[in-house]
This record gives C-alpha cells, sequence and structure tokens, in this order.
C-alpha cells in the first residue's frame, strides 16, 4: 500500500518509529509509521495496537488501513487515517481557565475512551499531545502503543520499578508498576491531571519552586487547584477531589459515574 | 437498610419468623439445607432472598453441601486447586443456573477462604469466579443483581498496602452491583470492643458506598446497629452464635471435635446487649419490675414464666431476638446524620439502664455494656471521617 503513497515527507520521529506524512489516491492524506521491532515484546504491543484500532470505528481514533511485518528485516508499516487538527497542547489557549469548555471535552473523551474501556483496554499514555481536536472540535485519540489489554496476559516485567507510561500524567499505580491496580481509573486520573492542566495552564502537581519533583508530588497526591492568575473553580476542584488520589477505589469506579458527575455541572 | 436472616442448623426458624413479617429475606444456607428441599422452598421465600453458595473451602462437603449441582465434588471427584483451571466456567454456569433456577433477588458470585490469603488470591479470584460468572451472566443476558462474596480479614481493615489491594479488587470489578460482605475477626468476647477494628469496619464500608455498590454485610451481631451509620444495604439476624460470628469451623468437617453449648442468652434492644439467663435470674430475685428491661414479644410470656427450662438451643430466644432486632432496626432514621444523633442517645439510655442495674446484680464483661463506651466514641470517630468525604 505504501507504494500507492506519494508526496511523503517525514513527519516525525519517536522512540521506536519514523511517522511520515503521505498522500493516497483513495484515503487522501495519510500516516505512515515504520519501525524497527526490537523485541518480543514491542511486536506484541503493535498486534495488539493495529488489531484494536481495526476494531474500532469511530471518529475517536484514526481508521487504520493498512498493516505489514516485514519478517526479513524486523520492520513493520502502519498506514493510518490523518487527522487534520492540532493537537491538545496546541489548544491550551482555547480550554484555560473555562471549565464548561473543559467539562465538554472530558465527555467527549469518555465518550471516545468507553470504547476501548468497555474492550477491557486501557488508554495508559492519555497526554495532550496524544488528543487531537479535529476543526470541530471533537477530540480523536491516538498512539495506544502502550494501551493494556486487561484480558490478555501483560507484557510488563513485574520486577520493573515502573510501568510504561509518560510520568508526569501517569498515576501512582502506573509510576510503582502496581499492574494489578490498572484499569480504567488509571485513564481517569490522566484525563484529570489534563483537565487541571487545561484549566490553569500549569501542570498541577508541578508547584514553581516547590521542593518535590511532579512525580514525586502525584505520589504524595500534592497538586494545586489554582496559581496567581487563575482562582480555584468550584467544578474543577471537585473534579480533583473525585479523581486525584493515590488508590484507585477513591476514584469514580466507572466512567457512567464519571460522566453522571460531568452532566451535573453542564 | 433491609434485614436478611442468616440461616443455619435451625433454618426453619428463620424462615417461620419470616413468614410472620419479620425480616425482609433470608441468605440460604447449603451445609444445611439440601439442595431439592431448597427448590421445593415456597417462592414468596425465596424471591426476596438469596444463597451463599458456601464454596469456601472448595470440597469440603460439609452436610448438605454435596447435593448442590455446582459443588465442584460433583463435577470430579477429589476436586483439588489446580482443577479450577479446567472447570471454572463449568462451574460458575452450573452455579448461576442453580440461583436462576430457584430465582434469587440476587446472584451471588462465590469466593474461596484461605487462613493466609496466598499473594495471587485476588488474581485467582477473578480468574476462577468473577470473570467466568460476569462472563455466563452477559451470555445469558441475566438482567439481576450480582453480589460478589468477599471475606474481610482483620489485617484487611488494619494493614493500609492489604486494605488497598482489597478496594481497588472490590471496586475494579465493573460487572457487579454490590457485596456480599463478611468480617471476620477472632475476638473472643461476645461483643466487639476493639475501637479500631469497629472505625475501620466502618470506614471499609463507606469506602464502598462511596463507589456506589450495594453492601450487604453478612453475620452480624448486635453491632448491625453501629454498622447501620455507614449506609449498608442490609444487615443480618441470626441464631446461634456461628451465625452471628464468621468461622470457617462452621464449614469444616470436624468429626469428633468436643462440642459445648454456651449458657443460653436474652437479647434487649434497650440494653443493645444480650444478657446470660443466669443474670436474669438474679435481676427477677432483686431488681423490682426486672422484666421492664427487656422488650415485649409474642415469646416473652412464655420466655419470663417461672418454669421456663433456659438452654441455647431453644427457639424462643432466638425468634424473640429476630423480631425484637427487626422491630429495633426499622426504627433507625432514614438519614445518616439522624441515625447517627439516634443511635448516641440510644447508647447513652442503654448505659444508664445498665447503671441502674449493676446497683444490685453485677454482670461479667459479656452480659454488661462494656462495649456501648467503645461504639458511642466509635461513632464519634466516624463522624468526623465521613466529613472528610462531604
Amino acid at each position: 500500500m505504501i507504494a500507492e503513497c506519494t508526496s511523503i515527507k517525514e513527519f516525525s520521529q519517536g522512540g521506536q518509529k519514523k511517522v511520515y506524512l503521505a498522500e493516497h489516491h483513495e484515503f487522501g492524506k495519510v500516516v505512515i509509521k515504520k519501525g524497527l521491532i526490537k523485541s518480543f515484546t514491542s511486536l506484541e504491543r503493535i498486534k495488539r495496537e493495529v488489531k484494536l484500532l481495526d476494531e474500532l470505528d469511530s471518529e475517536y481514533y484514526p481508521k487504520q488501513y493498512h498493516f505489514n511485518i516485514d519478517f526479513k528485516t524486523n520492520e513493520f508499516e502502519i498506514v493510518e487515517e490523518y487527522i487534520e487538527g492540532l493537537t491538545l497542547r496546541e489548544n491550551f489557549d482555547f480550554f484555560s481557565n473555562n471549565p464548561s469548555r473543559i467539562f465538554t471535552l472530558l465527555e467527549s473523551l469518555i465518550d471516545g475512551l468507553s470504547l476501548i474501556w468497555d474492550k477491557n483496554v486501557v488508554h495508559r499514555d492519555l497526554k495532550p499531545e496524544n488528543i487531537i481536536i479535529r476543526p470541530n472540535m471533537k477530540p480523536c485519540i491516538i498512539d495506544l502503543g502502550i494501551a493494556r489489554f486487561l484480558d490478555l496476559e501483560a507484557l510488563t516485567k513485574t520486577i520493573s520499578p515502573i510501568g510504561p507510561c509518560t510520568p508526569i500524567y501517569a498515576s501512582s499505580e502506573q509510576l510503582t508498576n502496581n499492574k494489578n491496580s490498572i484499569d480504567l481509573r488509571t485513564d481517569f486520573f490522566a484525563l484529570v491531571v489534563i483537565a487541571l492542566e487545561l484549566y490553569l495552564d500549569q501542570h498541577p502537581f508541578n508547584e514553581p519552586g516547590g521542593k518535590y519533583s511532579i512525580i514525586e508530588n502525584i505520589l504524595q497526591n500534592n497538586y494545586i487547584v489554582e496559581n496567581q492568575n487563575i482562582k480555584a473553580s468550584k467544578q474543577m476542584s471537585e473534579l480533583a477531589l473525585k479523581v486525584l488520589h493515590t488508590q484507585p477505589y477513591m476514584r469514580f469506579r466507572n466512567y457512567s459515574l464519571f460522566k453522571e458527575f460531568l452532566k451535573t455541572y453542564s | 437498610m433491609k434485614i436478611y436472616h442468616q440461616t443455619g442448623f435451625r433454618y426453619n426458624w428463620n424462615i417461620e419468623s419470616f413468614e410472620k413479617g419479620v425480616g425482609d429475606g433470608l441468605i440460604f444456607s447449603p451445609i444445611n439445607i439440601d439442595s431439592d428441599k431448597l427448590i421445593a422452598f415456597k417462592e414468596e421465600n425465596k424471591e426476596p432472598s438469596f444463597l451463599d453458595p458456601q464454596l469456601y473451602l472448595l470440597n469440603e462437603a460439609k452436610g448438605s453441601l454435596d447435593t448442590y449441582p455446582y459443588f465442584p465434588g460433583n463435577l470430579k471427584p477429589d476436586f483439588s486447586t489446580p482443577d479450577l483451571d479446567n472447570s471454572h466456567n463449568e462451574l460458575a454456569k452450573l452455579c448461576v443456573d442453580y440461583q436462576m433456577e430457584n430465582n434469587f433477588d440476587y446472584l451471588v458470585i462465590p469466593t474461596r477462604y484461605h487462613s493466609d490469603n496466598p499473594t495471587n488470591y485476588f488474581l485467582d479470584s477473578t480468574d476462577f469466579f468473577v470473570e467466568p460468572f460476569c462472563e455466563y451472566l452477559k451470555e445469558k443476558k441475566v438482567s439481576k443483581k450480582v453480589l460478589l462474596s468477599v471475606i474481610i480479614k482483620t489485617i484487611m481493615l488494619t494493614d493500609e498496602e492489604k486494605k488497598n489491594e482489597v478496594l481497588n479488587w472490590i471496586t475494579g470489578h465493573q460487572s457487579i452491583d454490590g457485596v456480599y460482605i463478611i468480617f471476620e475477626n477472632n475476638f473472643t468476647s461476645k461483643q466487639i470492643k476493639d475501637f479500631d477494628y469497629l472505625l475501620n469496619v466502618l470506614k471499609f464500608i463507606n469506602i464502598l458506598k462511596i463507589n456506589q455498590l450495594e453492601v450487604h454485610i453478612g453475620y452480624c451481631n448486635t453491632e448491625a446497629l453501629l454498622y447501620s451509620i455507614a449506609m449498608p444495604d442490609s444487615i443480618t439476624i441470626g441464631s446461634y452464635e456461628n451465625l452471628r460470628s464468621f468461622g470457617i469451623k462452621r464449614f469444616q468437617d470436624l468429626e469428633n471435635s468436643p462440642m459445648r453449648g454456651p449458657n443460653a442468652r436474652l437479647y434487649s434492644s434497650l440494653l443493645l446487649q444480650w444478657v446470660d439467663y443466669v443474670y436474669i435470674q438474679a435481676m427477677e430475685k432483686l431488681i423490682v419490675n426486672y422484666e421492664d428491661f427487656f422488650d415485649d414479644s409474642e415469646f416473652k410470656p412464655l420466655i419470663f414464666k417461672p418454669d421456663f427450662k433456659w438452654h441455647f438451643a431453644k427457639a424462643e430466644p432466638y425468634k424473640h431476638y429476630f423480631y425484637v432486632f427487626n422491630e429495633q432496626i426499622k426504627q433507625l432514621p432514614e438519614s445518616q446524620s439522624d441515625r447517627i444523633l439516634y443511635l448516641k442517645q440510644k447508647i447513652k439510655d442503654a448505659i444508664n439502664l445498665f447503671n441502674i442495674i449493676e446497683n444490685n446484680v453485677l454482670l461479667d464483661n459479656d452480659s454488661d455494656g462494656s462495649h456501648l463506651s467503645t461504639w458511642f466514641n466509635v461513632i464519634n470517630a466516624f463522624e468526623k471521617e465521613i466529613k472528610y468525604y462531604v
């Protein structure tokens, strides 16, 4: 399929893969991902991600057009839909100090994520860079590369001190590699970190001048709900109080309860 | 808050009381009730009730447990833990089918009992019980509510890491509606007088309620009154002491083990205590209108006859308890704050009554009000605790 693509340009380079932007005569703008399979674990992760995206037919996720592994070179290639829009990180201004917009975004993200949660899959890497805001302001969730498939065998070594994650958006159960406690409530935590970061335009676990790092603050559950520029809002504070806990059992038990809470403010 | 009869050896006492309007349902006990007999019970006794599947020891065929189709020994003789690998789906199917056939109000997922829970206990419980049960229920499109059985050991309340583990495990199951929870303890006194233990139980229930799970507490004694302030969905009433405090011995075939019956006791809702009959006999001689310390019921006239032969195995004191405790629970205010105030006042009233009694009759620690100050303090501590969550 890649042979059918034109105008291939390098887009970005991650740890294990190169990403290209290209044109396809049938699908229009597409993203090509290529990389080296370094281990059985990385092969399994890629296969799981591809299979999941294949099953999902939703505007909340990019469509998957092609997947291939070249066992001679140990390289994989994926062609998927190019999502028009900017990352959530690039949209911070739109949400800053605006709880109502943030709550609307959260509702959409929960709708999107519920599609994978219902399949017993946890994204585990939610962060502003992994959420694309389409021109119609609907979010699209990308990069399920380290998603945890709760019904399948775990791919993370139990002895690893830290589980796969982007540490500053990770819950304490990820940071301590407490694999048995990882479930959709792990994603709830990241969503609320993102929500507060949007609101404050500042990471809530990063207090400037404070003596602890973000990760230390997450583990100690020290966060802020206001800063010099933005006063605390009742709904954002309550959201934080309901979700930002080190123990998952102190967060919403399921996404229906989470949505119910969001709706009380809509 | 509902009241279930925790049935056991003399389950007919419970059924007779229930049929007279005492309690909201029954928790059926397979070791005591033959499977066919249970199937033949009246619909109106089964529909508001549920079954405790009692797979605590997996293959211990105590009593009539082996008359149940889901009893593991019926799937394979000498069934042992490794057999669960191949049989968990079949076991789930048979257990669900049996509960469905009886049209109970709830479907209950069983749990296993270990004196010391192994490290993989929760993972195994998920793999062997929760998942196969939930999958089969989904396949059968069962709309009944599902309760997960859980035995909470004292260490799960006191050890932070273990408490977190069990709470994360329980609340992590998306397909359950609630828990059938049993608090196991090793206290030797008749009443629980441990401040930390009782407060931890209340906090535990409270967390489950915050998670919007139904909480049905099994094997309750009178501390159920105290537990009521954490707003569980139901508590239990039981006859013999082994139905008011969980012990695994009840499910073990202990042949030729020595048995010693306890002294007969009578419950008083005014004293919030069961009083040993020897003290009631002393009260009769030493306190005017001593009967007023005890509640009225249809059984009271018989119990207070001079020639009543007190014995722990007699039905009347238990049936009296079922009736009195049921009335007492039904009088509890609906709201948590009112319930707390009400119970605190009842405790103060009971302490005053004990002072009157002990001016004339000294009571031992299992018949006096020595648990009440702890209860009162626990309520105050819990009140402080819940303010944090509001």
